[in-house]
């Protein structure tokens, strides 16, 4: 870890003096605000039980998002907060003794040494992964399992080397997934390889070994999408997680074709596979999901109806009647601004 | 007597009441045929359209006091002097410069804001003795979407035509994209007809003037 470090800042060292000035913004303020109507088939809440979105005939709440931008030079800074239950206790750990949640999303520095060259410390999105918390960010309003199981934030400190626009290296010590505080050390060191072949196809093969969820485990990543025309677009989100000394883990794959019928209307589908895998010899199961979700847009506001089908033969789903059930179902309309 | 004395004064008040409203009506009358005065201008402020039915942004510019070939050299200066991610040179002849740029479009919240997408362009140049031109055309906007770490990156490498007609739900965005590119565009070229204008030569250090207090 010591080398580590030592080699990144010899690098800065070295690569200080060549960078260029950037010229100062002026503070960027963005965000988003989203709330939804969710219908259970079977009338269940948490029938399906992936990320968000979790009522059940009811007009809910997803969060108010608040970006804070500035750049001065070539130091940076992104302060995100949230509030609101998508933004508190559905994608943060509680981090108080009365359960009240800490709601930051973002908040970390960055310094460009050069312009290929930069270090990013502080507690960031995760780099693993197709979705993200952020409503703006994902076409389908709710998420796979893949997003679920993996991290959702991790705090460290990564340096970032840009060879090309078709190229670029990153490689960061993490805490443990999803916390301010380390609770196991400084424990997981990640890296992501960001590769463009052609025009319009950009793929991030993602490693992440260290303390996460359920131990100390490895995730592998591909997270990919090719703009194939101006109203295709193909993404492909495939990962595997291994927690050591047989602690289980996932694996699975999600493709999102979408269409953009006009500049307003894209309609795009979600198929997904996925396993848990055993722990201790016991528990896998396997998931597929099949999520069809349109995406309206009028300026800054996108609706987003969607239907859901998830199926499982271990039956984990249930019923109207409360009995178990290898099929889940659910509609839901929701309506996202972006400022 | 107390009735007609209540009459008159709902009277009086009634009148009083119409009056200010006439006067708040012909203030809101002023106010509205003022905007409408504004507006018309502002409206006017649009890309031109070149004989293929494309955006361009055209000027000829009277230049008798500097050379063609000192025309030349400081259109290849202000392209290499630019931002390299706002400004790219493409290629030059005996009297021409080509270029792709890049337009920021922002939107504003307030006072603030943030960077909502970018139009993309190809810049022209060309010069003769006395005089010189540019333009600006095959303008392409590019969305931006803010990404997990809260920067705003472009959604797509394929660009949208600025002079594309959009279906009514994003027509008035699109309106605003419009004029902010077009008004980038106008910057841009204030800035580099006043570069071309300038001499760049390094003016001579002006000696700095030392104050000693031993001395009165």
């Amino acid at each position: 870890m010591k080398k580590f470090l030592t080699a990144i800042f010899a690098m800065a060292g070295t690569t200080c003096a060549l960078a260029q000035e950037t010229p100062t913004s002026p503070l960027e303020i963005s965000g988003s605000v989203d709330t939804y109507f969710k219908y259970d088939f079977a009338k269940q809440p948490n029938n399906i039980t992936t990320s968000f979105a979790t009522d059940h005939n009811s007009v809910s709440l997803g969060m108010i998002d608040l970006v804070l931008k500035k750049t001065t030079g070539k130091a940076s800074f992104v302060g995100e907060l949230s509030f609101g239950p998508r933004g508190q206790e559905q994608s943060l750990l509680d981090a108080s003794s009365n359960g009240s949640s800490f709601h930051i999303q973002n908040l970390y520095v960055n310094y460009d040494f050069t312009d290929q060259f930069s270090i990013t410390a502080g507690y960031m999105g995760t780099f693993v992964g197709y979705e993200v918390i952020s409503p703006v960010g994902n076409f389908n309003y709710s998420t796979s399992y893949l997003f679920t199981s993996g991290p959702f934030q991790n705090a460290g400190i990564k340096a970032t080397y840009k060879f090309s626009d078709k190229v670029s290296l990153m490689a960061g010590l993490f805490n443990d997934w999803n916390v301010y505080t380390a609770t196991r050390g400084v424990s997981s060191i990640g890296g992501q390889l960001m590769v463009s072949p052609v025009e319009g196809w950009t793929a991030y093969i993602n490693v992440l070994s260290g303390a996460g969820g359920g131990g100390y485990g490895t995730i592998e990543d591909l997270t990919t999408s090719y703009q194939v025309t101006d109203k295709f677009k193909l993404g492909l989100n495939a990962a595997n997680y291994d927690i050591n000394n047989d602690g289980g883990g996932y694996a699975g794959v999600a493709l999102y074709p979408q269409f953009a019928f006009t500049d307003a209307v894209s309609l795009g589908l979600r198929g997904e596979y996925f396993k848990t895998k055993n722990v201790a010899g016991f528990g896998a199961t396997k998931y597929t999901a099949v999520t069809l979700t349109a995406n309206i847009k009028s300026g800054g506001l996108t609706f987003i109806p969607e239907v859901r089908l998830d199926h499982n033969g271990d039956k984990p789903f249930f019923k109207e009647n409360g009995l178990a059930a290898p099929n889940a179902g659910q509609f839901s309309l929701a309506a996202v601004y972006a400022f | 007597m107390i009735m007609s004395r209540q009459y008159l004064n709902w009277r009086l008040f009634f009148t009083l009441v119409i009056r200010i409203k006439i006067n708040q009506m012909k203030y809101t009358l002023a106010i509205i045929f003022s905007i409408f005065i504004v507006k018309l201008p502002a409206q006017e402020k649009q890309f031109s359209k070149d004989e293929q039915g494309k955006f361009i942004y055209y000027q000829v510019v009277d230049s008798q006091v500097v050379s063609k070939a000192v025309l030349l050299e400081r259109a290849k200066h202000f392209i290499h002097s630019s931002n390299k991610k706002l400004m790219k040179p493409e290629r030059s002849t005996d009297t021409s410069v080509l270029a792709n740029g890049k337009l920021i479009i922002d939107k504003t919240i307030l006072v603030a804001g943030h960077p909502s997408g970018e139009v993309n362009y190809n810049f022209v140049f060309e010069a003769r003795e006395g005089k010189y031109r540019f333009w600006l055309t095959d303008f392409e906007y590019i969305p931006y979407q803010r990404d997990r770490y809260g920067n705003f990156v472009a959604t797509t490498n394929i660009g949208t035509p600025l002079e594309k007609r959009v279906d009514k739900l994003n027509a008035g965005t699109w309106k605003d994209i419009q004029a902010s590119a077009y008004a980038k565009a106008v910057k841009f070229a204030d800035s580099f007809k006043k570069f071309l204008a300038t001499d760049k030569k390094v003016p001579e250090p002006v000696k700095k003037e030392v104050i000693s207090t031993r001395k009165w």
